[in-house]
């Protein structure tokens, strides 16, 4: 059991890092924004918080904290022309977003380069991790049955609507689209002070689609949803590792090529996401009794 | 002999017999982890550092530590640091290695081998060439792959010496630990010999297109093309360096130092200047044994390989010399292996844990490596 | 100077075969198929492996490979595209099915084919150069720029003449109107698919060709220089998207020629944003709101 923890612990902690994150998509899916910007304030969070650490010695919170507030304040900006943009184009000007980061990071001497900011100390702890997730969490499920959360469901629903109902899109957009950095600049931050290191290969495009895949897989119905996709798909590699092993099979590239099948199969069959699951399987076993 | 003493010593002959062969079946088990990228970007590295490792294990376990056994387990972190986190804490906690090899990539290196530090868990890099974030995380990372700074100023000095260039003009790829290490070492050793670098330009890992940078270096005129990249990169930029009319040398690094540079670059690879760490056509016959081994398998060796080969190599020296196969004994046993004889060369830690051994200088004629004399 | 614009033109090129399939797809179905880059590879690998173990000449391989990948652009429609057609959120749900899809062609390639670069067998295409002036270009860049026009002339033709390409029109408009005048939308967009992924297809063996470089990730970089190239032409923009791919391909070239590679990506990514915000339809583009 003791090794099991051990063992385990990790990927325990993993599981909440890439819950918040997916929360931090969730703040701009609830309405209606596809955004892939946040692997990107990820990035600028992870470094922001590391160099403070090392280059000021700044203690942990202070750090954390710019690790919030930097992509916060970048978002400002970057979100008023970008948010104009409908569906697909803002996911993908927010590509090309999280891209330029990228590219600036890898080129910026004073962090290294690709190299990155290495050695930085462990500080994140599993009790922060929980406490953190919970937190954001409980912020939105407040935020859902609140009126700021009924206007942004009715963003998402039918954006023209809602305007003539006299929501300002314009301006939930920007909110929720900064919480989402500052979200994603937190989880940045604690990665950074957990894994020892950062750098900028590690917030690239694949980055920033995991954390959406996490989210839509989970389902945005409800705000447990980003967090069991989070959950279930930092896992999933893991279990499937664990079961490779048990069955004596070589490790190798099979293992992703049968975690791509099941992610496809819950896209397929699970419109709603895995939160929508129990539905789903009784909607099933409806039809099936009306069928008899 | 009367009856009676005939009868006590077949007795005691079966008696030595009977322990002899439970010694013999009673080998201590050596718990070898190893964290490779057998999947994503790096995948192509991770293969050849697992047929290494495999084929070394397999050849130590043939009569070279009596008493022991290696076990390798491996595993695969899909090239990300999360998985090779999560790689390292399986490793120590569940399989419960005494020694862990790896990871292919020096970013997940710098995310993965604290833990293990941290968990008193020796380590040995095969392939971490970034000059900072490795040895010094702290006394139980070792490494046996040589950094660019222990090759490349040698091969330029030798290749200056025999070619006489003044001026040179670099290519490298800025999106990667590996390559980036290497061309901050090529500026310094051009500096120190007085040659003028009078173009640079970058590329990223996933570039398969050189043209623009290429016909850039071209209008400077160097004497000499120096390119620090990955084999994945290395023989789609000779080609194209060729075809678009550039004639000078070319010099590059580790990433060159390997049979599919050559198979994949063709005609062009002729005459390309290599510095590296791995003697290919050495006639040491610890290399020729190598060879011979990785070619029964069926499998054509390169850098990875040697480097990888060699690591279960010294494994297994470090675990004779202390003659027990616990984490400590190992890391003590690391620290005193010396002029160790592997495909590599003459091994010895230099005492910060690095790897210590010649470098050479090779040149590709008539379609193989040659040292250059 | 005279070399680098050869360089543009030539990459330019690629580019466009590229860029032409996926903005076929987005015109048609309104999702970015991001399982394009993948067909993209396995057609490389495809042709290489005619080439290398059967002995075909190059012609029968490409045209070999080009059915083939037509073929599996079929079975994604079939597999991953056409049971969340009519979801509400197939926008994003298409993305990500098609992610999955990647994911898994890619884990199939790896294990087929290994995970090291490969290259044509030398002598797969003669190994002529002419020298235009001071430049050089060899007589496979001139066939590849022909190929490749070709390609794109027979797909705007197919579009503009024939009975198919005025179905596929007309589902890219409305495929609820197409539906009622008769169109049997479903074939319409399975052809589609194979149009879009033969065209894929044919771009991966001749970038392979080209570069000497097949691996199963050779298709991530073309992926985001090819959005880069469809934003710039316009959604859904056959014509928009052959320009962009040329205007894209010079500029890169000569980013590089004078600020040095670094910047090339950057700059591609700067061009993508700037055209969604200022001019999200593009250079061609038509509405950019489609009508269901």
């Amino acid at each position: 059991m003791e090794s099991f923890l051990a063992t385990y612990a990790s990927v325990f902690q993993f599981m909440l890092l890439n819950g918040l994150l997916a929360l931090s998509v969730y703040a701009t899916l609830c309405c209606g924004q596809l955004s892939l910007a946040n692997a990107g304030f990820m990035c600028i969070g992870a470094f922001a918080s590391a160099v403070l650490t090392q280059r000021a010695s700044a203690p942990f919170p202070l750090a954390l904290a710019a690790g919030a507030l930097v992509p916060a304040l970048l978002a400002v900006p970057l979100g008023f022309p970008v948010l104009r943009l409908r569906g697909v184009f803002l996911a993908i000007a927010t590509i090309g977003f999280g891209e330029m980061v990228r590219v600036f990071f890898v080129n910026w001497d004073y962090t290294n380069g690709a190299l990155g900011l290495v050695a930085i100390p462990q500080h994140t702890t599993t009790l922060l991790l929980v406490a953190s997730v919970a937190a954001v969490t409980f912020f939105f499920a407040r935020l859902r049955g609140s009126r700021i959360g009924y206007a942004l469901e009715a963003l998402r629903e039918d954006e023209p609507a809602a305007s003539t109902l006299g929501i300002d899109p314009a301006r939930y957009k920007l909110a929720m689209f900064v919480l989402g950095a500052a979200i994603a600049g937190l989880a940045g931050a604690l990665e950074a002070h957990l894994t020892f290191m950062v750098a900028p290969s590690g917030y690239g495009f694949g980055r920033a689609v995991d954390m959406l895949v996490w989210a839509v897989v989970g389902g945005i119905s409800r705000v447990g949803g980003p967090l069991l996709g989070a959950f279930f798909l930092t896992a999933l590699p893991e279990a499937l590792r664990a079961a490779g092993h048990a069955v004596g099979l070589a490790p190798g590239p099979l293992r992703m090529g049968v975690n791509g099948l099941i992610l496809l199969a819950v896209v397929l069959f699970l419109p709603n996401g895995l939160v929508a699951a129990p539905a789903a399987v009784r909607a099933l076993l409806r039809r099936r009794k009306a069928r008899t | 002999m009367p009856r009676r003493e005939r009868i006590l010593a077949i007795a005691v002959a079966l008696v030595v017999c009977g322990l002899g062969a439970t010694a013999r079946a009673q080998a201590v088990p050596v718990k070898v982890g190893a964290a490779l990228s057998l999947s994503g970007p790096a995948a192509s590295y991770g293969a050849s550092q697992r047929a290494g490792i495999q084929a070394a294990a397999d050849e130590v376990n043939a009569g070279q530590l009596p008493g022991f056994s290696l076990v390798v387990v491996l595993d695969d972190d899909a090239s990300t640091k999360e998985q090779g986190i999560n790689v390292y804490q399986r490793l120590i906690n569940q399989e419960k290695v005494s020694v862990i090899l790896g990871p292919t990539l020096s970013t997940t290196a710098t995310a993965a081998d604290p833990i293990a530090q941290a968990a008193k868990v020796p380590v040995l890099a095969m392939s971490n060439t970034s000059p900072k974030g490795i040895t010094d995380i702290g006394e139980y990372i070792w490494r046996d792959s040589l950094t660019e700074a222990q090759v490349i100023p040698g091969a330029v000095k030798k290749a200056q010496a025999r070619l006489g260039f003044k001026t040179a003009a670099l290519l490298y790829g800025n999106d990667d630990v590996f390559t980036k290490a290497g061309y901050d070492v090529m500026v310094k050793a051009l500096a120190d010999l007085g040659v003028k670098v009078v173009a640079t330009q970058t590329f990223t890992k996933s570039d398969r297109d050189y043209g623009p940078q290429l016909t850039a270096l071209r209008s400077a005129s160097p004497e000499l093309l120096m390119v620090s990249a990955l084999t994945d990169n290395a023989s789609a930029i000779v080609v194209q360096a060729r075809s678009l009319g550039l004639t000078m040398p070319i010099m590059g690094g580790n990433g060159f130092n390997s049979p599919a540079f050559i198979k994949n670059a063709g005609p062009a690879a002729e005459g390309v200047l290599v510095g590296t760490s791995w003697d290919s056509t050495s006639t040491a016959p610890a290399n020729v044994k190598f060879k011979e081994v990785m070619a029964r398998r069926g499998f054509t060796p390169d850098q990875f390989t040697a480097q990888s080969y060699t690591a279960v190599l010294i494994v297994a020296e470090a675990v004779r010399l202390t003659g027990k196969a616990g984490r400590e004994d190992i890391r003590a046993g690391f620290a005193r292996v010396k002029g160790l004889a592997t495909p590599l060369g003459k091994f010895s830690f230099t005492a910060n844990r690095d790897a210590d051994h010649e470098a050479t200088v090779q040149q590709v004629k008539d379609g193989k490596f040659q040292i250059l004399p | 100077m005279g070399q680098q614009l050869l360089n543009g033109i030539f990459l330019g090129s690629i580019y466009a075969l590229f860029a032409v399939g996926y903005t076929l797809v987005f015109g048609v179905l309104d999702i970015l198929n991001l399982a394009h880059q993948a067909v993209f590879m396995v057609g490389a690998f495809l042709a290489l492996t005619l080439v290398a173990t059967a002995g075909l000449p190059f012609w029968a391989a490409m045209g070999a490979a080009m059915l083939a990948t037509a073929l599996l652009g079929i079975v994604l429609e079939r597999v991953a595209f056409r049971p969340l057609r009519g979801r509400a959120d197939s926008n994003f749900s298409g993305l990500i099915s098609s992610l999955a899809a990647a994911s898994v062609l890619e884990a199939v390639a790896l294990q087929l084919w290994g995970p090291d670069v490969s290259r044509f067998p030398l002598g797969t295409f003669p190994d002529r150069v002419l020298r235009v002036g001071p430049a050089v270009v060899s007589l496979l860049q001139l066939t590849i720029v022909a190929l490749s026009v070709c390609l794109m002339l027979a797909l705007t033709l197919t579009l503009q003449r024939t009975r198919l390409g005025r179905q596929i029109r007309a589902v890219a408009e409305s495929p609820r109107a197409a539906q009622v005048l008769g169109v049997p939308v479903n074939r319409v967009i399975a052809l589609s698919f194979a149009l879009s992924s033969a065209l894929g297809g044919a771009a991966g063996v001749l970038f392979g060709l080209a570069f000497n470089s097949i691996s199963p990730d050779v298709g991530r970089t073309v992926e985001l220089k090819g959005l880069a190239v469809i934003i710039l032409g316009g959604m859904g923009s056959v014509p928009g998207a052959v320009l962009a791919a040329y205007l894209l391909g010079l500029l890169e070239v000569f980013t590089t020629a004078e600020l040095g590679s670094s910047y090339r990506d950057a700059v591609a990514f700067a061009v993508l944003f700037g055209v969604l915000v200022f001019r999200p339809r593009g250079l061609l583009g038509g509405a950019a709101v489609r009508t269901s």
